[in-house]
Formats: C-alpha cells, sequence, structure tokens
C-alpha cells in the first residue's frame, strides 16, 4: 500500500483532482482564506467567552459608554466605536459566529432533510417523487423570506426558531439539487453493475448514489451559506433576529441606520462585513462549482 | 483522379499545453493528397488523427493548442500564414470537414434546410434566396434525402440521415477536399455500408479529395486509394492500399492487422499488439512504438527512424530491414 | 451433442410501456445454452440485444415467458434466491468509463463483489487484498493499480476491471454486453484473448452480445441473429458465415467492410433504416427493408423453421434462392 501511494501523481481521487483544481482558482482562493480568517476569529471569541465566564464580552463587547459614542476610527479602536460608545471591531468579531456559524448550521440541517428527501424522490421516483416534489414546491411558491418571516412571527423570536424558519426556507433548494443529479447517476451503468452484483437498495444509495451526488450539492450548499447568513442579517435588521446588545451584522447596521449621518463608519464596518462574507462565499461557490465539474476536467 | 497535388503537409508538429505537462500530439507529420484521391488516416485513440484534421483548417483551440512547426500549403499556398479573412475563403469553401457524431454535429433549433443554405450564402454571397434554396434541395438529393424533408429539424432524423445532411453541409461549396473524421464511427453497419456507398459516388461525381479519419481498418480498405498509419503522433508507415494491407513492414501495422478477428480466414486466436499507447507527455525516446514491439533493440530508443521508402511511394519509419 | 444444458430461455419477452405505445425490445426469444459454449447475439443498435441480456439477469423484469438456469426457473424466484443466483450470473458492460464507480478505486471495485456476496468477511483485510491481488494478477492489471481511480487508467485497463469484478464470483455464466466495441483495435484483441482464456481455465458460458460481425465469428460456437426485437436466424458460427439464409443476415453479412483491399463482397444496400419497435406491424419486422418480401411477410405470424438441422430461420422466402455467404 505505502509504496502503491509514493507513485508519483498516481492514485488520485476525483476530490483530490478538484481540489487541485480549486487551488488553482486565485479569488475562489481568497474568498476560502477570508471564510477561513472568520472561523479562526469567531473561535478565538468563543475562547475568550469561555475563559473569562463572558467577563470580557460584558465588558467590552456591550458595554455601553456613552461618553465617547460615535467616535471614528483611531489607534485603539480601529473601527471606531457606535453609538452607545462600544468598539465595533470586537462587536463585528463576535457577531462572527451569529453570521457564519448559525448559516452554516441552518444550511446543514437543510441539506440533511433536502438531501434525504430527495434522494428518495429520485430513487424510487413515480408516486413518491410526485408526492414530495409537490410538497416542495408549494414550499418553494412562498418567497422564503416570507416564510422565515411567518415562522418567526408565529413562533417568537429565539435562536433556535430563526434557525428552523431558514432551515425549511432552503430545503426544498436541496431537494431539487439531489433529486436533479440522483436522476442522472442513476441511470449510469455502475448502478446497473451493483445491482447485478446483488447489492441491495441502502447500499446502493449509500455507496454509489450519493458519493457521485456530492459535488453540486457542495456549491449550492456554499451558496446556500450565503443565502442563510444574509436572511440572518435581513431578519435581525426588522428586528426579528438576533435581539441587541447582543451583537449581530444585521441589527448593528439597522440599529446604526439613524445615525448615519453623524459617523460613516458604524454603518460601513457592518455592511461591509456582510457583503465580504457574501462575495467569498459566493466565489467560493463559483470556483467549487469549476473544480468539481467533469466535463472541464483536463 | 489526377496526379495534381493538392494539399502537402510539410514537417507539421502541434503541442497542447496542459496541467500534466507538454502533449506532443503531432510530430514531425509530411503528408500529401492529389485532387479527387482518398487517403486514409488509420491510429488508435489519441494517436493525433484528429489533430491533424483540425490542423489542416486551423481548428486548433490555442491555448492550449499550439501548431510550433511545420507548413500546410492548399493548392500551393500556405494555409498556416493566411489571414484569418483568407482561412474564411478555404474553411468550408475549398476544404470542408465532417465529423463523427452526427447526434451533435447539427444545430438543433434550425431546420436542415437553412443549415444547408447557410453555407451556401456565407460563401456566395451574390446569390439570390430563392437561388440558394434551389441549390440546398439538390444537395439534399445527391445525399438521398427527399425535398419534402428540407423544412424538418435534426431531431427528425436518424443517426444515418443526420450524418448524410452533414455531409450535404460539408459538399454544398463544392469543396476540392473533404476532411471526414470518422464519418460512420456512430453509424450501425448497414447504415454505414449506405453512408459509405454515398460518399464514395458523390466523391467521383465531384472530384472531391477526401481524407478518411478511421481506426476502421476495414472502412479504409474498402475506401481508399492511399494509406498513411499514424502512431503516437508519427507517421509510421505510408503507401498505397496494396502496399499496406498485402505488404505492411512497420510492426505497428502488421500488430494492426493481426489484431482483427478475421471473416475469412479460421483463426483460435489473436496476436495483439503487447502493451499500452504511451503517454503523449511522456514519450518514449527514439522510435514510439518500441516499448511495445517485439522486434525492438536497443538501436530503435536511440532515435526516432527516418521515413524511408522501402518500395515506390511505400515509406516506413523503422530501421529494421530484414523481411522487407 | 449432449452438453450440459445451462440456460434455457423459453419465449422471453420485455415490452416497455413509453408515451407512444408498447415498445417491443424483446419479442418471443427463446434457446439454450450449454456449460462452457458461447452464444453470439448479433444486431444493430435497437434490436433488443442489450435489453436480452439483462432481461435474462432480471436487471430487467420479463413481461413474458420462462428462463431456466440449471433447470431451476428464475422467473419466479424470490429477492433473496436471486442474490445467490446473481453469483453465477455475470454481466461484463460495454462502456468501461460509466460502467466503474468513479469514486472508487480499483481494489474497492473488485472487493466490492466479494462483500456484496458475503464471500469474504469486511475483517478478513489480508484475505480480501490476497484475493483482490489474485484477480488483478488474473486479469493481467499490475499490482501498483489497485489504489487507481477509473478515471486515471485507459479504457482496456478499465475493461480489465470489469472483468475482475466478474471473475471475483466465479460465476458459471457471464453476459458480455460488447465488452470490446468501446476499445481500440489492438486493446479489443488483448481483451478478447483475455477472454478466452478465462473461458478455458474456468469453463464459463458467455453470452456474447455484439454489433461486431467479425468479432462474435472470432468467439462464438453459436450465432444468433436480432432484429427489432425478434430473433431471425440461428445456427452455429460457420453455418452461418458460409450460408446465409434470412435475407437481413445476408444483407448485415455483406455490409461489413473487410480489412483486405482484394475484397469484394456483392454488398447488398439496404434501403431505408430499422423501422420502430413500438407497436410493430403484424408480419416479418424486416419486411419493409427486404428485397423478396410478398404480401405473405406482412401477415401473420412468421415462425421459425429449421431450414437445415440446427439452422434456425425465421424467413417464409424459398431458401434456395441464396445468394449470400462469406467464402
Amino acid at each position: 500500500m505505502k509504496k502503491a501511494a509514493a507513485e508519483k501523481n498516481r492514485q488520485r481521487s476525483l476530490w483530490m483532482e478538484a481540489w487541485r483544481r480549486l487551488r488553482k482558482n486565485k479569488l475562489a482562493m481568497t474568498g476560502l482564506g477570508f471564510i477561513l480568517l472568520l472561523v479562526v476569529l469567531a473561535l478565538f471569541t468563543i475562547a475568550v467567552d469561555i475563559i473569562t465566564h463572558n467577563s470580557f464580552y460584558d465588558n467590552h463587547v456591550i458595554k455601553q459608554n456613552l461618553r465617547l459614542r460615535l467616535q471614528g476610527p483611531s489607534k485603539e479602536h480601529i473601527f471606531g466605536l457606535d453609538e452607545f460608545g462600544r468598539d465595533i471591531f470586537l462587536r463585528v468579531i463576535w457577531a462572527i459566529r451569529y453570521s457564519l456559524f448559525m448559516g452554516t448550521v441552518a444550511i446543514g440541517i437543510s441539506v440533511v432533510i433536502g438531501s434525504i428527501l430527495g434522494a428518495i424522490a429520485g430513487f424510487y421516483g413515480k408516486i413518491v417523487d410526485n408526492v414530495i416534489m409537490r410538497i416542495m414546491d408549494i414550499f418553494l411558491a412562498i418567497p422564503s423570506m416570507l416564510l422565515a418571516l411567518a415562522i418567526v412571527a408565529a413562533f417568537g423570536t429565539s435562536l433556535t426558531n430563526l434557525l428552523l424558519a431558514i432551515a425549511i426556507s432552503y430545503v426544498p433548494t436541496f431537494a431539487r439539487t439531489v433529486r436533479a443529479s440522483v436522476l442522472t447517476v442513476k441511470d449510469q451503468e455502475y448502478i446497473e453493475a451493483a445491482r447485478a452484483l446483488g447489492a441491495s437498495d441502502v447500499r446502493i444509495i449509500g455507496k454509489y448514489i450519493i458519493p457521485n451526488c456530492l459535488a453540486p450539492l457542495i456549491v449550492q450548499a456554499s451558496l446556500g451559506v450565503a443565502g442563510a447568513i444574509l436572511s440572518i442579517a435581513g431578519l435581525s435588521f426588522l428586528g426579528l433576529g438576533i435581539q441587541p446588545p447582543t451583537p449581530e451584522w444585521g441589527s448593528m447596521l439597522s440599529n446604526a441606520r439613524s445615525y448615519i449621518r453623524d459617523g460613516w463608519h458604524i454603518t460601513v464596518i457592518p455592511g461591509l462585513m456582510i457583503m465580504l462574507t457574501i462575495l467569498s462565499l459566493n466565489v467560493l461557490g463559483d470556483g467549487l462549482r469549476d473544480a468539481l465539474d467533469p466535463r472541464l476536467k483536463n | 483522379m489526377s496526379d495534381k497535388e493538392l494539399l502537402r503537409i510539410e514537417n507539421l508538429e502541434i503541442r497542447y499545453e496542459t496541467d500534466d505537462g507538454v502533449v506532443k500530439a503531432l510530430n514531425d507529420v509530411s503528408l500529401y493528397v492529389n485532387e479527387g484521391e482518398t487517403l486514409g488516416l488509420v491510429g488508435e485513440t489519441g494517436a493525433g488523427k484528429t489533430t491533424l484534421a483540425k490542423g489542416i483548417l486551423r481548428l486548433i483551440q490555442t491555448p492550449p493548442g499550439h501548431i510550433v512547426g511545420g507548413k500546410v500549403f492548399y493548392d500551393g499556398k500556405d494555409v498556416l500564414s493566411m489571414t484569418e479573412q483568407e482561412m474564411h475563403q478555404i474553411r468550408g469553401n475549398a476544404i470542408s470537414m465532417v465529423f463523427q457524431d452526427p447526434m451533435t454535429s447539427l444545430n438543433p433549433v434550425m431546420t436542415v434546410g437553412e443549415q444547408i443554405e447557410e453555407v451556401i450564402a456565407v460563401h456566395n454571397p451574390d446569390i439570390g434566396k430563392e437561388e440558394i434554396r434551389a441549390r440546398a434541395i439538390a444537395m439534399l438529393g445527391r445525399v438521398g434525402i427527399s425535398a419534402d424533408r428540407i423544412d424538418e429539424y435534426p431531431h427528425q432524423f436518424s443517426g444515418g440521415m443526420k450524418q448524410r445532411v452533414i455531409i450535404a453541409i460539408a459538399l454544398a461549396c463544392n469543396p476540392k477536399l473533404l476532411l471526414a473524421d470518422e464519418p460512420t464511427t456512430a453509424l450501425d453497419v448497414t447504415i454505414q455500408a449506405q453512408v459509405l456507398e454515398m460518399i464514395r459516388k458523390l466523391k467521383n461525381e465531384m472530384n472531391t479529395a477526401m481524407i478518411l479519419i478511421s481506426h476502421d481498418l476495414g472502412v479504409v480498405a474498402q475506401t481508399c486509394d492511399r494509406v498513411a498509419i499514424i502512431y503516437a503522433g508519427r507517421i509510421v508507415e505510408t503507401g498505397n492500399l496494396y502496399d499496406i494491407f498485402k505488404n505492411p513492414q512497420h510492426p505497428y501495422t502488421v500488430g494492426l492487422l493481426d489484431s482483427i478477428p478475421s471473416l475469412t480466414k479460421e483463426t483460435k486466436r489473436l496476436n495483439p499488439i503487447k502493451g499500452l499507447m504511451p503517454d503523449p507527455t511522456n514519450l518514449p525516446s527514439g522510435c514510439p512504438f518500441a516499448p511495445r514491439c517485439n522486434y525492438a533493440s536497443s538501436e530503435c530508443s536511440a532515435a526516432v527512424p527516418e521515413l524511408e521508402e522501402s518500395g515506390s511511394g511505400h515509406f516506413v519509419r523503422c530501421i529494421r530491414k530484414e523481411g522487407r | 451433442m449432449a452438453k450440459e444444458e445451462l440456460l434455457r430461455v423459453e419465449n422471453l419477452k420485455k415490452y416497455f410501456a413509453t408515451n407512444s405505445g408498447m415498445l417491443h425490445a424483446v419479442d418471443d426469444v427463446s434457446f439454450t445454452l450449454a456449460k462452457g459454449e458461447t452464444l453470439g447475439v448479433v444486431g444493430e443498435s435497437g434490436c433488443g440485444k442489450s435489453t436480452l441480456g439483462r432481461t435474462i439477469l432480471r436487471l430487467h423484469e420479463p413481461t413474458e415467458g420462462r428462463i431456466f438456469f440449471h433447470g431451476e426457473d428464475i422467473t419466479t424466484v424470490d429477492k433473496k434466491r436471486m442474490k445467490e443466483l446473481r453469483r453465477n450470473m455475470q454481466i461484463i458492460f460495454q462502456d468501461p468509463f460509466a460502467s466503474l464507480n468513479p469514486r472508487m478505486t480499483v481494489a474497492q471495485t473488485i472487493e466490492e463483489s466479494l462483500l456484496i456476496q458475503g464471500l469474504f468477511s469486511r475483517r478478513d483485510k489480508d484475505g480480501l487484498r490476497k484475493r483482490v491481488h489474485e484477480l488483478m494478477d488474473l486479469v493481467g492489471l499490475s499490482e501498483r493499480l489497485v489504489n487507481s481511480y477509473p478515471h486515471e487508467l485507459d479504457g482496456g485497463r478499465r475493461q480489465r476491471i470489469g472483468i475482475a469484478r466478474v471473475l471475483a464470483l466465479n460465476p458459471e455464466f457471464i453476459v458480455c454486453d460488447e465488452p470490446v466495441s468501446a476499445l481500440d483495435v489492438s486493446i479489443q484483441a488483448q481483451i478478447l484473448n483475455l477472454m478466452q482464456d478465462l473461458q478455458d481455465s474456468f469453463g464459463f458460458s458467455y453470452l456474447f452480445i455484439t454489433h461486431d460481425l467479425s468479432v462474435v465469428k472470432h468467439l462464438s460456437d453459436e450465432i444468433m441473429v436480432m432484429y427489432l426485437g425478434k430473433m431471425v436466424e440461428k445456427c452455429s458460427t460457420a453455418d452461418l458465415f458460409r450460408n446465409p439464409i434470412h435475407p437481413y443476415t445476408q444483407a448485415l453479412l455483406s455490409a461489413i467492410p473487410v480489412p483486405d483491399p482484394d475484397f469484394h463482397a456483392e454488398r447488398i444496400i439496404l434501403e431505408g433504416e430499422i423501422s420502430s419497435p413500438i407497436d410493430p406491424p403484424e408480419g416479418c419486422r424486416f419486411a419493409a427493408r427486404c428485397r423478396f418480401a410478398t404480401e405473405r411477410c406482412r401477415k401473420g405470424d412468421i415462425p421459425l423453421h429449421e431450414a437445415e438441422p440446427g439452422h434456425f430461420v425465421a424467413c417464409v422466402l424459398d431458401q434456395n434462392k441464396n445468394p449470400g455467404g462469406i467464402k
């Protein structure tokens, strides 16, 4: 085994090939770099909160200091202070977890549910397919933001409800993506070969269909996270998401709105963060699409 | 057929620059085609057959492809130094090409009539609409499709019929040279027989020369006047039909002929060429066939053998002399 | 000849319901296959030859008819028994690019056969590895390729993986669905030799499906010619090439381009193209393209009859008017 692995350029799985192609895409790698930076910063803030038992958070992130409100960027406060005199840099990085992690978790939930529904619909076809996909169509007929709004409005504003609202609104997208790729993969000869060997349906779905459907799902998911972050920010902006004083980019933007003439930085910084994150995820998603598309191979 | 030379290729070299290295697709390829003659170009997947055809028409996509050396003369004019404008007059008008896959070579949203008319109109800007349509109908008739199908779309045609339409488009401007890249490979045998028969007939009527690219030695034996065998981007043997099929000299040609199960003789076991095609990014030094050749010696990998004349018009790229 | 019968197919039919009507892919086909023999199935695209192979393995459920394997009617057995039977009935596919899971390595693909059929337990790592290497060696794949992925290999090697996967189960009967038509001639000859060698050493019976008559002549003991779902002629290989009786067989044989410039067959160029297999008209399906077709050909059933001993033809014509044959 070891000897074989040492062979030059041999034994590269399709995933490795894709990674090799992605690495050459500078834009996508920049996006990935930015996202990784956010992840590191977010993990750092969580660590700080755990070590200091939230005292740093209480004293620096949410504690108001009205004397210094709306102060512009300076050496001590590189992004300046907000309308309550809080450090915008700290608030912005403390807010990452809500956008990035909640977005990811929400999309994670909808990927799982959507994939299972899509795979069942695609694999079994006929009535099962029809029932599942028509239900998905009903969901798709309602604008996702409106659906999320309705869920949050009906069940109250809490983190869990926000998460569920976004997760549910993305399920149809993933169900459709997975169903479409299952339909293509299902007719491949290697599926028939597995059947001829006597493989069970579960084995065929797990070992043959799912691994070959992952590529479009990954692309869709990375774009989905961008959408989810926007939804979280949007709902918070409307006051239905994360509640002040907890820092969140959308609500920071919303609160800063009234002070836009008094200090540019308090609106621009959270806005810029949202924009850069979405942009990074989108270029990464596009890069992944190119890297994973077998038609561009070689 | 006459002895007037129509196309001459001299030392053509084409490379593709890929992530995995430089693919030497064509190396020092020289060929000629006379007026009205059919040259069969035989080789396996990756031998460079299609690259050669595209190279002649300068249809190589750059990047990754580059024509790095050599000359192509059409009717005495240097094709590789022509302007795009002049090239336009060559493509489709003087030289046209038929591709392998009839399913994807036609535009699905245009009727077959429109597609034939388009080529005629592009190359004959001064003739009127009715005249163009009349010519298109005549062309369809020549390939054996009745005029009332002219307003149908490609999906209404079967594979064999589509290939006929493609040939009609290729021949619409009365080209002097037709590059046919595996024109019947995707077709069934009985349909292949129909299409080949039709190509043969039209070629004679219109005195068109043809380069027939194929991996099928049977098709070549039944259609061509001369044959060139290409291996790993090099011509290894060229001669007339009898030279190649009755007196093959290069071990690769011999191996190819031995690989086909015979319909006329009883053979218990085939005698295939051992090994695989060399990696085009990493060709062996010397004769590219040496690693698979039963007669190879150290001399073979020292330098690429020259193409030497072994009989009148019969050239072989092999240093082995015995048996000739 | 009293060879042991392995497979018997009786009046097998496979119809597919389509939007425009019933597609008669396989229509009333019967034959037997003896142990260690090869039956070639030839015909052009759309004649139902691939569907026939898949229906025999119950990859498609037959519409009508019975399939006996070692005397057991496999059309009625349950899932569990069918899985057991699959150990003895296997298939090699045409397209070595599409028939291998792109996400599995060579070793994983071959192991898959052994694991699915429970010939090895997943924990028996050493046993599995030894068997995989043994199989790779048998089909001529070098050991260093164990961890390669299909996309890194050429068509010939991929087809060897497809063969190793089947060989792993040591089946008695293998459907070969155009196993060499996607390969280059020099590689094709290597694979054909390999398949012959394996047949000699393991006594496989092949149902060899192909459109290439020279390949089928080389390998088969008997040949069956199909046209639009119907078997039109069946006889020993020698008889078929010496004395083809059905007008379609004659046209088919004459259309083969022979790699010999001196060979000029009296070419019978067929008019028109294969007609639609959806709700075909009664009578001979070839009548529309047949040079000799009469009123009789378009009426009623054209039964298969024995024109010569062991030579079956579905044609009503006078068999003495026969111009065909490759001499």
